[in-house]
C-alpha cells in the first residue's frame, strides 16, 4: 500500500536537506540495523537524510505524504529494532541526531531538548553548567540514547523511583505532524508562553505522541522537567529468598511516598542471573553456589538514595533497615543486607552507564522486554516470566524497578540469546506470544509494544481503545506514512488476527491514491 | 585464530547497536576535565566524526559486516570505500562491553570484500604492488638493495640475539628515527643487528584487506628473524603488527620475543641502569600512538581473558595488566628532568587518533587532516609547547595538520590552536638527552 522511494523522491529529499544529508547508499542503509534490544524485527530503509530544523522535517514530510512514502523517525536508535522501519517498503528513515540543542531554564525547572541530544552530552554539560541540577535522563541506557528518545518510549529514568515514567516529565511538545502541520502542546501552544504548564489551553495531546513510538508525528522539541541534583548519595541493597521477599519491602518503603520513599529516586532489583549473564556463558561459574559464597542472595533489590545531607542519608539508610528487619519478622524470611564494594556503588551511581550492555557477552545478543503491573503483582509476574524462559531454554535474567513509590513496577526480562542460531528469532517470537497472551489476561501491560506480538495482542483484547486510536492516526496522518506498522496499523501490515476496526473496505486495504493533506505551505 | 570475516561471525553478533564505541570516554560520563569541551564522554570516532554517517562510525560497521556475512548486501566499491575509510585506531574497542573485536572485523571485512573480487581502493592497491613486488618489498617504491643504506654498524650478524627491526618508515623516509634508535640501542648496551633482507611488516596490507600479500610477508619475516631470540622496534605499526597481528594470523605464537625500544628504555630506568640527567626544560603533552599503546594494551588485556575460565574474578586484574601497559611512556617521561608533562583531556584507551592509520592517509587524506587538526587543538588546549610522540605515522601527520594549519592562519589572518606545537618523537628525544 505504499511507494517506494524513487530516483524523484531522492531529488526532492536533496532540494530539502541538502546533497550532503541525504543517501541511498546501500551500506549506509545497512549501517543503520539493529535487531535486538526492545525489537528484533525491522527492514531497511530506501533512503536515510538527516534533517536540520523543523521546517525540513515539515516538508519532507509534506513530500513523503504526496507520494505515499513512509518516514520512520530515530533519535539515538537504542530502541534497535524499534527506530527502524516495521513493514517492506522501508521508505525514509530520519535520523534526527543533527538537531541536538539544548536549552535549560533552571528558574522554572524546565530544559528544552531536541531530539538529537544524547544522555551522555546532557550530563556533561549539567556537569559543568548546572552542578545543582539533574536532566531525568534514561538510568540504565548507554549514552547514546536521547532523552526524547527515551520521554517518547516513556522509558525509565534515573528518578523514575519518584517521578514516574519518563514521559510524565513532558511539560510541552513541538510536534511536525504527519501533514507537515507544527504543534505545540501545553502553555507553549500560545505564542511566547514558557513551557511551565503541561495541559495547555484544553485537552491536552500529549499522550498520543508519547508512547507512539513515532507514529503519530515528530517530536523536534520537548520541554522536560529538570530535578534537584542533591550530592549526598548512596546505594543499599537488600537480599531476599523470593522475588516475593524483595517486592514487598519495597512497598512498605515506598507507600508512604513523602520522607523516606522521595528519597529513593530509583529502585530496582532482579535475581542472581542479572550477574550471571553479564559474563560469556564459557568463562564465568554457572552455579549459584559461587555467587553464594560471594555472599550474594539470589533475589535482591538496590535502593538509590540521594539526599541532601549525611544527616538524611543515614536517616533513610536506618528507616530502610528498620522496614527489612520488620519484615523479616512477619515473613519468617531473610532478607540480608548485601555488602557493596565502594566501586558497586560508584559504579551503580554513575549516569549514564554501560551496565547493560554487556548481557550479548552470555552467547550472542539479548532482547529487553518491558511490562507493567501494579507493583505487588510483579513478584508473581516474574516467576511466571523465569520458569517460562527456562522452559524455552533462555536463562531466567529478570530485572525489576519502581515506578513512582511503587505503584507501578516495570518488569524486564533479558532475553540472552545466540543470534546466529538458525530459528532463533522464531523461537523468542512465540516464547513472546506465549507469555504475553497469558500476561494480558492478567490484566498487565506491555508498554514497548513489539508491533507483530505485543500490539496486536493487546488491541486484539482492547478493541475499543484501538478503534479510537485508529480515528486519531487518521485525523493526524490520514495516509498513514509515519512509522507503519507500528502500534499495528495498518493492521493487516502486521498480524493475521482479525482486525478489531472490523474487515476492512476494499478501498481502504489498498490505498492506491493518497489523500490530499491539508498540508502546511 | 580468527581472521577471516567468517571466524568472526560469533563475535560480531554480539553488537546490539548501542553506540557506545563512537565516543571517548563512554562509561565515564562523570569524568573531569579542564574545560566543557573537554569533560566526561565526547566524540572519539575519527571517522564518524569527519562523516557524520553511522556507517562510518564502528557501530555502523558492525552491522554492515553482519549484513555482509548473511549475504544481505554485495560486495562493491561503494561497500569497500565506506569500510576502508577507518583509521583502525581501535578507540571503539576500548568501548565495547561486549568485548567486540572491532578492528578485527574491519580489516576482515575489507578483506572479505577484496577476496570477493572487489579491487582495493586505488592507493591501497599501489601499496600492494609495491610490498608485493619482491625488488622492493615497501610501500615507497624504493629498491629493496637501498633498504639498510642509512645503517653504518654491520648487518646480518648472527652472534648476536637482538635484531632491530626497522621497517619501511625508518628505512627509507625517517631514516633519523632509525639512526636515533640504533644508537639509543647501542647506548643501552645492546648488542645488535640489522637484516639487510627484512621486508615490510605488512601492516598497510593487513589493515587495507590485502591479506595474501600480507601474510606473505608475514611469512617471510618469521622465517628471517626466527633464530634471534629477542626483536626490537621503533615504529608502532611493526611492533603492532608483530605483536599482535602475526600470533592472531599465523596461528602459532612467534618464535622470537619483541619489544618496543620504549620498553628498554623503561626497563633500564626501573632497574637503575639509566638515569637520564640532561633537563629537558619543556612542557610537553603526549600523544599516544594507537598501535604501540591502545592496541597492545588492549591485547594484554584479552590474553588473561582468553586464558581465564571465570571472567567475573579475572576482568579486573586483566584491566590492570592493560593499565599498565598504558603507562610505559608515562613512566620514560617521568624520567627526563625538568620535563613537564600536561596530559590531553583523550588519553590511553581512549586517546584520539592523529587520522594516518587504516590506509586513511593515503586514500582518504582530507579525513587524515581533519583528524590530526582535531588533535592538535586538544594538544594545544593543554597549554604545551611541544607534541611527543613514538610513532612515524603521528609524527607525519600531524607535522602535516601544523603545516595546514600555518597556511590556514597565513590565509584567514587568525590564529589557530595548535600551529604553534613542535613535534618531537620520543625515541629521538631520549637518544639526544642519553
Ligand atoms: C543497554 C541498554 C540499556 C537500556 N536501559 C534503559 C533504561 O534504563 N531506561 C529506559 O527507559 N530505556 C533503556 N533502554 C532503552 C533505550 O535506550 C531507550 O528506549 C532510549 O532512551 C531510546 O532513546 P533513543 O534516542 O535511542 O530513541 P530511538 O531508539 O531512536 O527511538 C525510540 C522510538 O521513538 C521514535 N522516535 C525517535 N525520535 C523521534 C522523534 N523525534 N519523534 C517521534 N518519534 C521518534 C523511534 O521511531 C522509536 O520508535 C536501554 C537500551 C539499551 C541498549
Ligand atoms: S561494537 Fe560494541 S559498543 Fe559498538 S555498538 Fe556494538 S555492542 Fe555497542
Ligand atoms: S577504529 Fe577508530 S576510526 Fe575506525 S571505527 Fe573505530 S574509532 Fe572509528
Amino acid at each position: 500500500m505504499y511507494n517506494k522511494v524513487t530516483d524523484d523522491v531522492v531529488k526532492k529529499l536533496v532540494a530539502i536537506c541538502g546533497e550532503k544529508y541525504v543517501t541511498t547508499s546501500e551500506p549506509l542503509r545497512h549501517s543503520y540495523m539493529a535487531r535486538g534490544i526492545m525489537g528484533l524485527e525491522a527492514v531497511l530503509p530506501e533512503a536515510i537524510i538527516r534533517p536540520a530544523n523543523a521546517d525540513e522535517v515539515s516538508r519532507v514530510l509534506v513530500m513523503a505524504n504526496e507520494h505515499l512514502i513512509p518516514v520512520t523517525p530515530a533519535a539515538g536508535g537504542l530502541s534497535g529494532g524499534f527506530a527502524l522501519p516495521a513493514i517492506e517498503p522501508g521508505g525514509i528513515y530520519m535520523d534526527m541526531t543533527r538537531m541536538n540543542g539544548l536549552e535549560v531554564d533552571v528558574e522554572n525547572r524546565v530544559m528544552v531538548v531536541e531530539p538529537g541530544l544524547k544522555s551522555g552530552d546532557a550530563w556533561r554539560i549539567f556537569k559543568t553548567k548546572y552542578p545543582e541540577w539533574a536532566p531525568p535522563i534514561p538510568d540504565g541506557a548507554p549514552p547514546a540514547a536521547t532523552v526524547l528518545g527515551d520521554a517518547i518510549e516513556r522509558g525509565f529514568s534515573l528518578v523514575t523511583g519518584v517521578y514516574g515514567p519518563q514521559a510524565d516529565m513532558i511539560m510541552g511538545l513541538e510536534v511536525v505532524l504527519p501533514t507537515g502541520d507544527v504543534l505545540r502542546t501545553g502553555s507553549w501552544a500560545v505564542p511566547g508562553a514558557k513551557p511551565f504548564y503541561r495541559w495547555g489551553p484544553g485537552p491536552n495531546p500529549d499522550g498520543l505522541f508519547l508512547g507512539s513510538q513515532g507514529s503519530m508525528g515528530i517530536i523536534t522539541k520537548a520541554a522536560i522537567k529538570i530535578v534537584p541534583h542533591p550530592h549526598f548519595k548512596t546505594v543499599v541493597a537488600y537480599g531476599g529468598e523470593s522475588f516475593e521477599d524483595i517486592v514487598k519491602p519495597t512497598w512498605e518503603v515506598s507507600k508512604h511516598e513523602l520522607g523516606i520513599a522521595d528519597r529513593c529516586v530509583m529502585v530496582q532489583g532482579g535475581n542472581w542471573q542479572l550477574v550471571l549473564t553479564r559474563w560469556p556463558k564459557t568463562n564465568v561459574p554457572l552455579d549459584y553456589e559461587f555467587y553464594k559464597k560471594m555472599g550474594m542472595s539470589e533475589y535482591w533489590m538496590n535502593y538509590e538514595i540521594w539526599a541532601w545531607s549525611q544527616e538524611e542519608l543515614d536517616f533513610t539508610l536506618k528507616k530502610i533497615d528498620e522496614i527489612y528487619k520488620a519484615y523479616e519478622v512477619k515473613a519468617n524470611t531473610k532478607c540480608p543486607q548485601q555488602y557493596l564494594h565502594p566501586k558497586q556503588i560508584a559504579s551503580r551511581l554513575k549516569k549514564p552507564n554501560k551496565i547493560a550492555i554487556p548481557y550479548a557477552l552470555w552467547e550472542a545478543g539479548f532482547l529487553f522486554i518491558t511490562w507493567y503491573c501494579p507493583w505487588l503483582e510483579s513478584a508473581n509476574m516474574m516467576e511466571q516470566y523465569c520458569a517460562k524462559m527456562e522452559e524455552y531454554g533462555f536463562p531466567p535474567t529478570m530485572w525489576v524497578a519502581s515506578i513512582d513509590h511503587g505503584r507501578q513496577a516495570i518488569v524486564m526480562p533479558i532475553v540472552c540469546f545466540d543470534s546466529t542460531k538458525p530459528g532463533i528469532y522464531d523461537k523468542i517470537r512465540e516464547f513472546n506470544l506465549e507469555t504475553t497472551k497469558s500476561f494480558l489476561k492478567q490484566g498487565w501491560l506491555n508498554y514497548r509494544p513489539d508491533p507483530f506480538v505485543h500490539a496486536p495482542e493487546t488491541f486484539s483484547l482492547a478493541k475499543d481503545y484501538y478503534k479510537m486510536l485508529v480515528k486519531f492516526r487518521k485525523v493526524l496522518d490520514p495516509n498513514l506514512i509515519l512509522h507503519p506498522g507500528r502500534l499495528a496499523i495498518p493492521w493487516e501490515a502486521v498480524t493475521k488476527l482479525p482486525n478489531p476496526c472490523g474487515e476492512p473496505k476494499a478501498s481502504e486495504s489498498k490505498v492506491s491514491k493518497p489523500t490530499k493533506p491539508q498540508v502546511k505551505k | 585464530m580468527t581472521s577471516t570475516l567468517e571466524d568472526l561471525r560469533m563475535i560480531n553478533a554480539r553488537c546490539i547497536h548501542c553506540r557506545a564505541c563512537q565516543y571517548a570516554y563512554s562509561g565515564e560520563p562523570d569524568r573531569e576535565g579542564q574545560t566543557e569541551e573537554y569533560t566526561g564522554m565526547i566524540q572519539g570516532c575519527p571517522a564518524g566524526l569527519y562523516y557524520g554517517w553511522e556507517g562510518y562510525f564502528n557501530s555502523g560497521k558492525q552491522w554492515i559486516a553482519r549484513a555482509f556475512l548473511n549475504n544481505e548486501i554485495k560486495p562493491s566499491k561503494e561497500l569497500l570505500e565506506v569500510v576502508e575509510a577507518c583509521t583502525t585506531c581501535g578507540n571503539c574497542e576500548t568501548q565495547c562491553e561486549n568485548r567486540i573485536d572491532t578492528v578485527s572485523v574491519t580489516e576482515a571485512l575489507r578483506a572479505a570484500i577484496i577476496e570477493a573480487g572487489i579491487e582495493p581502493l586505488a592507493k591501497h592497491k599501489k601499496f600492494g604492488e609495491m610490498v608485493g613486488n619482491d625488488l622492493l618489498r615497501n610501500p615507497y617504491n624504493e629498491p629493496r638493495e637501498k633498504r639498510t643504506d642509512w645503517f653504518a654498524g654491520a648487518k646480518d650478524r648472527k652472534d648476536v640475539k637482538v635484531a632491530y627491526f626497522v621497517g619501511c618508515t625508518g628505512a627509507y623516509r625517517q631514516q633519523h628515527i632509525a639512526k636515533h634508535t640504533a644508537s639509543l640501542l647501542k647506548k643501552l648496551g645492546i648488542d645488535f643487528t640489522v637484516l639487510t633482507s627484512e621486508v615490510c611488516c605488512g601492516s598497510p596490507m593487513l589493515r587495507t584487506g590485502q591479506k595474501a600479500i600480507f601474510e606473505d610477508v608475514m611469512r617471510k619475516n618469521i622465517e628471517l628473524f626466527k633464530n634471534y631470540e629477542t626483536v626490537v622496534f621503533s615504529c608502532a605499526g611493526c611492533f603492532k603488527t608483530f605483536r599482535n597481528d602475526y600470533p592472531r594470523i599465523s596461528g602459532k605464537p612467534l618464535p622470537f620475543k619483541v619489544q618496543h625500544t620504549m620498553e628498554l628504555v623503561r626497563d633500564n630506568i626501573r632497574s637503575g641502569k639509566l638515569k637520564i640527567t640532561k633537563p629537558y626544560s619543556k612542557t610537553v603533552t603526549w600523544h599516544d600512538p594507537c598501535h604501540s599503546i591502545r592496541h597492545v594494551g588492549i591485547a594484554i588485556e584479552k590474553d588473561i581473558l582468553s586464558r581465564s575460565n571465570n571472567w567475573l574474578t579475572d576482568a579486573r586484574t586483566a584491566e590492570k595488566a592493560k593499565e599498565a601497559w598504558f603507562e610505559l611512556p608515562r613512566e620514560v617521561m617521568k624520567a627526563i628532568p625538568a620535563l613537564q608533562l600536561k596530559e590531553m583531556y583523550r588519553v590511553k584507551g581512549d586517546s584520539f587518533c592523529c587520522g594516518a592509520g587504516g590506509g586513511v592517509k593515503a586514500q582518504f587524506p582530507d579525513m587524515a587532516l581533519a583528524t590530526a587538526k582535531e588533535r592538535l587543538k586538544e594538544a594545544a588546549s593543554t597549554g604545551a609547547q611541544v607534541l611527543l610522540t613514538s610513532c612515524p605515522f603521528c609524527v607525519t601527520n600531524l607535522s602535516d595538520g601544523i603545516k595546514a594549519l600555518k597556511e590556514e592562519e597565513a590565509l584567514s589572518h587568525k590564529k589557530l590552536p595548535g600551529s604553534d606545537l613542535e613535534v618531537v618523537e620520543l625515541l629521538q628525544l631520549l637518544d639526544q638527552l642519553i
